[in-house]
């Protein structure tokens, strides 16, 4: 269930988050990104500068396709619940493209102390073709039917 | 031999600085990300959620910049500038979650710089780790993020 609880009773490892489809990604999303996030290098938002910085063209914040990722973890356990997240990006994201972003269980561990049980996901992103856009990795903790 | 980038950098820690975090800025950072998930965007769901109110997104503390810091001389004295910088990886890890109308303190630090030759030629890496803490000054998330220079 979307944005709903998920309870580590229920989660196996090997499950799959549910995929995550994100774009075409507009020059306007970059621009919104930009204002929201406060990173405003034009080599997201001038194709002339991108071009003369020998990238070929404008490409999308790394931290966009992050957001990307992190939606796929929260829409699938809710909010709140993200403990820790690490991307690499692996390849640039351009105009036009459509990103897809996947999750896989890894591990399990039982609650400790105070703390919920926690689980850790493989986390990746692709473009249309199937190149890794985004490689990572989240631990989120999850109620306990107790 | 490329350029190299100024070492003596590492260790360098900047002013902290106070956030205050608005509750129309997590909204339009969801947005941004086309994410319309309600507990960041809808006030009445927030409040009768857990946390009392809307949090913000896992990667919201992206936001939270100096802005009386000046990046550009920042990149000069290492020895670049912003046409060779590329986001390389980034992490947080979040204790609990951000929330509007709350102030946090940001200390960055820049925690190292190592070069490395890749398959589009040699680079450099600049890894610089940001502790918040809360008005109690508990720690409520870190992040680390590591740049990469085209050298």
């Amino acid at each position: 269930m979307k944005y709903g609880a998920v309870y580590v009773e229920d989660v196996n490892i090997g499950d799959t988050l549910p995929p995550l489809s994100k774009g075409p990604v507009q020059q306007i999303q970059l621009t919104r990104y930009a204002g929201a996030s406060g990173d405003f290098n034009p080599i997201h938002q001038d194709d002339a500068f991108a071009k003369a910085a020998g990238m070929g063209g404008v490409f999308a914040h790394g931290m966009l396709s992050m957001g990307f990722v992190a939606q796929s973890v929260t829409d699938w356990v809710g909010i709140g619940r993200v403990r820790r997240i690490s991307v690499r990006f692996a390849a640039l994201v351009r105009l036009g493209d459509v990103i897809t972003c996947h999750g896989r269980v890894t591990a399990k561990r039982a609650a400790q102390g105070r703390d919920d049980p926690q689980v850790d996901l493989d986390l990746w992103a692709e473009n249309q073709k199937g190149e890794k856009v985004v490689t990572g990795r989240a631990t989120v903790s999850l109620p306990s039917r107790g | 031999m490329p350029a190299q980038l100024n070492r003596a950098v590492i260790g360098r820690e900047f002013a902290p600085y106070a956030v205050t975090v608005e509750r129309g800025k997590i909204k339009e950072f969801a947005r941004a990300i086309g994410d319309p998930n309600p507990f960041y965007l809808d006030d009445r769901v927030g409040a009768a959620s857990e946390w009392g109110d809307i949090i913000a997104p896992p990667t919201f503390a992206t936001t939270f910049r100096d802005d009386s810091l000046d990046y550009n001389a920042f990149l000069r004295e290492l020895g670049t500038d912003i046409s060779r910088v590329l986001h390389g990886e980034q992490e947080f890890e979040l204790h609990r979650p951000l929330q509007p109308g709350r102030t946090y303190l940001c200390r960055a630090k820049v925690v190292d710089v190592y070069e490395k030759t890749g398959k589009s030629g040699p680079m450099a890496f600049v890894v610089r780790e940001t502790i918040i803490t809360d008005a109690e000054n508990e720690i409520v998330g870190t992040m680390r993020g590591v740049t990469v220079v085209r050298l």
